[in-house]
């Protein structure tokens, strides 16, 4: 299933995008762990209690998942100020990668080079999915290391659970993963590899606004259930913090099929080039 | 039953693009060690037909062989033992000559390091240099080199001499020529007959998706098809010679011009009796017998009706 010289290649061709955007999200985690700090800063935070108490405002940050108590602890501000940004980046870096890593021999008619070669479909399809899920990977080391630097770092007088972090960051994983198989997926549906980066950059930021609103409006809620970003689980100060089996399932369950329907489609695809 | 392996075998070979038609019905037979002619016009199909062999697309109807193996079930066996030419030359931009070659080489499992280095020289092509930065011609003898280098028993060539320059060209025939001694079989598209006509044994011309006539070069030539030009003291008309075998007839002056397929005695006698001023009789070019079979629509007595 999976062809070496593909693999290789791949690997070599989109190294120089992975340093790009591994350093973009260390320098995201890194600078936005920096205001932690200042914020703590004779309890800056903590004059705007009245702020926060305003019910508009206490509204408006539910639905952002934060409060006072969340932002004051390292790993509350963490997951909440900064994971949005890993989770917005990390998701159009996957979606970006996976749409392009196939669509693109088509686009610039390489396919008729690749497919000219002694390989079958699947193993086109399989070493290119391989050089996607290695650079992911990495990807979300990257961002399990740094962001466990950061809060090393940064985390002064308050406490937090390393296993707590873990899971979040394996959520954030799954998320990305998730958008990973709609990229990869449609990529295939549009004629002659067409860029889907604008295509992209709306089911990410659609799913995001989804999310929110599904937060901040009650009687909507159900709505969140379609975008990926609300099976993340960010509360990660309530006590029995885990991970849930079903939002697990959600994210492997719908990257697996689409992976698979990738598979079954590529195989039967006229190359047009 | 098949008592002959043929390197290339279609049968009813059909490929529709939604509505639009690709291919219809088509029947090829390949012998080993051939080199055949594929000729047609742009849009007839002979690009359809080399991606459904090579498995680019796949086939709405009928069924495909090559070295006896399916070209949809056995596509990545099949790619093994060929070498394929495209007409446009689109390869990694960021590679540079030497690093493209390597990696197509690398898909055969052989050594290809050597002939690289020979078919480069031979054919005056820096390898250091980038896919972006080269011209058309150098492109296109990248896309030569990277159809032999694993030495494959079938070339598939579509245009291949489109944008390489005479000289290349005469390289590219002998190195195909020697390809030939050494029994390749060579599957060869062009729309210009004259030089499928130095290199080829059989043609096979296809119009609108269909095979309209194959053909050994030979027999072609060997056809009593004759161009004529009777010349008269006076303007000629069109249709005053009056003799079966005339084909496409046009009149110019004092001159008319056609294409002859009937008897010599029939038509001597038709002249019998005429003011003519001079005959000439020769024998027609490949591309002019060609054409013959490309007229919309060919009289009763047309060369592959009357096999």
């Amino acid at each position: 299933m999976i062809n070496r010289n593909i693999y290789r290649k791949e690997m070599k061709q989109y190294r120089n995008s992975f340093i790009g955007w591994s350093a973009s999200v260390s320098a995201f985690i890194l600078m936005g762990m920096a205001f932690y700090p200042i914020l703590m800063q004779g309890d800056m935070l903590k004059q705007l209690t009245a702020f926060f108490e305003n019910p508009f405002m206490k509204n408006i940050m539910t639905a952002f998942g934060a409060s006072l108590d969340i932002l004051t602890n390292v790993l509350g501000f963490y997951s909440t100020r900064n994971a949005m940004f890993i989770m917005l980046l990390g998701s159009f870096y996957s979606m970006f990668l996976s749409g392009k890593i196939l669509a693109q021999e088509e686009r610039e008619k390489t396919a008729e080079f690749l497919l000219t070669k002694p390989v079958t479909r699947h193993e086109v399809v399989g070493s290119k999915l391989a050089a996607y899920l290695t650079y992911m990977l990495l990807f979300n080391l990257v961002i399990l290391v740094i962001g466990f630097l950061s809060l090393e770092i940064f985390k002064g007088d308050s406490r937090y659970r390393f296993n707590t972090f873990a899971i979040h960051w394996f959520y954030c994983f799954l998320l990305m993963l998730t958008f990973g198989a709609i990229g990869i997926f449609l990529s295939l549906l549009i004629k002659r590899g067409r860029p889907i980066t604008n295509l992209s950059i709306g089911v990410i930021i659609g799913g995001y606004f989804i999310d929110v609103l599904s937060r901040v409006t009650p009687s909507v809620d159900k709505i969140g259930y379609l975008s990926p970003f609300k099976f993340v689980d960010s509360a990660v100060l309530q006590s029995g913090y885990t991970i849930t089996g079903w939002r697990v399932m959600y994210f492997l369950g719908l990257s697996v099929v689409l992976f698979v329907l990738t598979f079954i489609l590529y195989k039967k695809k006229d190359i047009l080039v | 039953m098949m008592s002959k392996m043929y390197v290339i075998e279609t049968r009813g070979l059909t490929k529709y693009y939604g509505n639009a038609r690709g291919i219809v019905d088509l029947d090829l037979k390949i012998e080993p060690g051939e080199i055949f002619g594929f000729i047609g016009p742009n849009g007839a199909g002979k690009s359809t037909t080399i991606r459904t062999l090579l498995g680019l697309i796949l086939p709405s109807s009928g069924s495909g062989k090559i070295f006896g193996l399916d070209i949809v079930k056995d596509t990545k066996e099949i790619k093994k033992q060929i070498g394929f030419m495209p007409s446009e030359v689109h390869y990694y931009e960021k590679m540079d000559v030497h690093e493209l070659l390597r990696y197509s080489g690398s898909f055969y499992g052989t050594d290809c390091e050597a002939r690289i280095v020979e078919l480069a020289d031979m054919f005056d092509l820096d390898l250091g240099r980038k896919i972006i930065d080269l011209s058309r011609g150098n492109q296109k003898k990248v896309a030569i080199l990277q159809s032999l280098i694993h030495q494959p028993p079938l070339l598939i060539l579509d245009e291949p001499t489109n944008g390489l320059d005479p000289l290349m060209q005469a390289r590219f025939f002998e190195v195909l020529k020697e390809e030939k001694s050494k029994g390749t079989t060579i599957f060869f598209s062009s729309h210009t007959l004259s030089e499928v006509q130095k290199m080829c044994r059989r043609v096979g011309i296809i119009k609108e998706g269909k095979i309209v006539a194959v053909e050994d070069i030979e027999n072609l030539r060997k056809k009593q098809l004759r161009k004529i030009q009777v010349e008269f003291s006076r303007p000629a008309k069109l249709n005053e010679i009056d003799c079966a075998g005339i084909i496409n007839p046009y009149a110019d002056g004092n001159s008319i011009f056609f294409l002859f397929s009937g008897t010599m005695n029939d038509f001597l006698q038709a002249l019998d009796g005429k003011d003519i001023q001079d005959l000439i009789i020769e024998e027609p070019t490949l591309e002019e017998i060609f054409m013959h079979y490309y007229s919309e629509e060919n009289e009763p007595n047309t060369l592959s009706r009357k096999q």
